[in-house]
């Protein structure tokens, strides 16, 4: 059952990714996204979801399928790419800080400033300051990204300094410098290696969190321009046809919705596989069940 | 002969909010090569610290050595730079710990670990790398900051660049039997099935003989156990043991063994030392100082140990228990808790390490109390 959901994930989050890769699928889309179809009263278009126009259309004629599915590779990318460059930033700065942290070395004072610095980013709410910083790069999609990335890696450098300052004090760490290996190893072989798995899940699922405060920024109309598709903008510019046509603002909302849902269970998923224990309890459930003992429990024998 | 390791004056203090611990006072011993030096006290009696201290493992903070000199192959390890250490530790200096449950990394394999030790001492024997000679020490004329540049070359390839232009595969191969040949030496069964799992695969007994294959694969000139079996229950201890007296013969290792049980003391060691709030109150050969005990204190702890019989009735039990190492009592430690304790020994803080009036010259029995002579003639 979750080896199940985890790859149902891979497959919702992976398949229109690598589509996105190869450029913006307009080839494979019903119809152009900005494309007017034909309708009887210009300015009154917006018809409810039929076998040709899935999603209905907007006030002004468009295929909202259209719309939707184009939004997507704008916005996995936009995600991936935030979270991506928080993680290395994150990562880079969480480990220097933790790992080196004696008071009244270089490591030390250098890791009280990362902190400091963190600490003050932090006291904003990020999506608030987000806010500010893309207000004042002008609209557009390049200054939302930005704005995005300059708030988003502290919430990465809190989670890897917490998770080395844990895993340094372990055992496995001692008796790994009582046994010769050097500093620099003893940080990426043994603490870097350990911390993994709740950072690829964290990431995992803070791609949906980007994706949601993106479409936020572009929902108070600060983010990407109405020509190009993007779920929250569309949003936005549909909100005043909630009542009278829903199915322009209730597709990209469960588009959103759907996304973040599934990057949270692909998060899921890979904790799952990449927790040693549990691996192995999943690889011997998917080999023949009749095997004579457990390796392990022959060991404990 | 020249001693391997030679312990002088070191005091450490463990500086924390709630004050200044002093847990180690003016240790001073020696160890011969070949020896198997035993360490006991009771718990808190700074055992692990004098161990972590040698292979200078503690943090400092919150640890400081105030003063001494841990005299290792004739170069004092405390004035060797702090990033030279890694390369005494392992090779030079191995170490067992006392928790085989969390002592491996729960992400390798013991395959991977067991390698990672292999290479270590395989890439030192190579000269690929500058390592810590007997008597030369290091060269403090080149004693500067590690150029960034170098130190992420060196950690980053761990093996010699020969080996691996040689073909990394086979290179790991060769590890790998490696390996293998150390598991079969704390005798593990199935080496090749076991060197595929994971740590938390094993049971407690098998990851500690793990841990001793790994100590035991670099080689090490100088292994300090502690407390090697404490976590391990009565079956397993012994058959560790035995792997121990064994293996000593087989790799010609010495050995600093701490414990705080007397027995595996008697049964592993050749010389003992018996630590009291952080210094050592008597030291001697083992046979001698369980025969007649020089010092109070390991008068009283060899009392309490249980005999086979149940007819002596209540066990004698030592009364009060270690002092808190802040506030440590005016003049020697032990005398809120001695029977032999008199009026100077309050103000007195009493002597340092002497030889036990009485006792066979040359034998290298001493005690630090100013009745050791009286205690020792007791029957």
């Amino acid at each position: 059952m979750v080896m199940f959901i985890a790859i149902l994930s891979v497959l919702i989050v992976g398949v229109p990714f690598i589509t996105g890769l190869f450029g913006t699928p307009v080839g494979i889309l019903p119809h152009d996204p900005n494309e007017l179809l034909p309708c009887a009263v210009p300015t009154e278009c917006a018809a409810p979801p039929s076998l040709q126009n899935w999603f209905g259309t907007d006030n002004i004629g468009r295929d909202m399928f259209s719309r939707v599915l184009a939004a997507l590779p704008l916005d996995l990318v936009i995600g991936f790419t935030v979270a991506g460059f928080a993680l290395l930033v994150g990562t880079g700065l969480g480990l220097v800080a933790g790992f080196w942290d004696t008071p009244g070395t270089v490591g030390g004072t250098l890791s009280v400033a990362i902190m400091r610095v963190t600490d003050i980013f932090l006291a904003f709410p990020s999506l608030v300051l987000a806010l500010a910083i893309a207000a004042s790069l002008g609209r557009g999609t390049v200054p939302a990204l930005i704005a995005i990335m300059v708030t988003w890696w502290p919430f990465y450098v809190r989670l890897v300094r917490g998770e080395v300052l844990a895993v340094k004090h372990l055992p496995y760490v001692a008796a790994a410098r009582a046994a010769g290996v050097s500093g620099l190893q003893i940080l990426v072989r043994h603490v870097l290696r350990n911390i993994l798995e709740p950072l690829i899940v964290y990431y995992t699922m803070d791609v949906g969190t980007v994706i949601v405060t993106f479409s936020t920024i572009s929902f108070i109309g600060i983010g990407v321009p109405p020509t190009i598709p993007e779920w929250g903008s569309m949003v936005e510019s549909y909100e005043k046809l909630l009542l009278t046509a829903p199915w322009t603002v209730l597709a990209p909302g469960a588009a959103i919705f759907l996304t973040v849902l599934a990057f949270s269970l692909l998060g899921d998923g890979l904790r799952d596989i990449l927790d040693p224990r549990s691996r192995r309890a999943l690889v011997q459930t998917a080999t023949a069940p009749g095997l004579p003992a457990v390796k392990g429990s022959a060991a404990e024998a | 002969m020249e001693p391997l390791l030679k312990v002088e004056h070191l005091s450490l203090d463990y500086e924390v909010g709630a004050g200044t611990f002093h847990a180690l006072r003016d240790v001073s011993f020696e160890m011969m090569p070949g020896r198997v030096v035993g360490i006991v006290g009771e718990t808190g009696c700074g055992k692990s610290t004098l161990g972590q201290a040698i292979p200078r493992l503690l943090p400092e903070p919150p640890a400081r050595i105030r003063e001494g000199r841990v005299v290792f192959q004739g170069t004092d390890l405390l004035s060797v730079p702090k990033w030279k250490m890694p390369l005494v530790r392992g090779t030079s200096i191995g170490m067992i710990f006392q928790e085989p449950i969390n002592s491996l990394n729960p992400a390798y394999r013991v395959s991977d670990q067991l390698m990672e030790a292999v290479r270590i001492r395989k890439f030192r024997e190579s000269g690929e790398t500058e390592v810590f000679r007997p008597a030369e020490g290091f060269d403090y004329s080149k004693d500067r900051p590690v150029d960034p540049k170098e130190a992420i070359g060196r950690t980053f390839l761990p093996s010699p660049p020969a080996a691996r232009s040689a073909g990394a595969r086979r290179g790991s191969e060769e590890l790998r039997i490696d390996a293998l040949e150390y598991l079969r030496l704390v005798r593990i069964n199935d080496p090749e099935t076991i060197l595929d799992l994971f740590p938390h695969e094993l049971s407690g007994g098998m990851r500690q003989r793990i841990m001793i294959a790994m100590a035991l694969s670099e080689k090490p000139t100088l292994l300090i156990a502690d407390e090697p079996t404490s976590a391990l229950d009565i079956t397993i201890q012994a058959q560790v043991l035995t792997l121990m007296k064994e293996l000593m013969d087989e790799v010609h290792t010495s050995i600093l063994f701490i414990s705080h049980d007397l027995g595996v003391i008697a049964e592993m060691a050749d010389d003992i030392g018996v630590m009291y709030a952080g210094s050592i109150v008597e030291f001697g050969p083992v046979g001698e100082v369980f025969d007649r005990p020089a010092h109070p204190y390991t008068k009283a702890l060899l009392k309490s140990v249980p005999n086979r019989y149940k007819e002596d009735g209540v066990l004698p039990s030592l009364p009060g228990s270690v002092p808190n190492l802040s506030r440590l009592p005016s003049g020697c430690p032990f005398h809120p808790r001695c029977v032999f304790a008199r009026p100077p020994c309050e103000p007195d803080p009493g002597p340092s390490l002497e030889p036990v009036k009485g006792a066979p010259v040359g034998g290298g029995h001493r005690a630090a109390c100013y009745y050791s002579d009286e205690v020792f003639r007791l029957p």
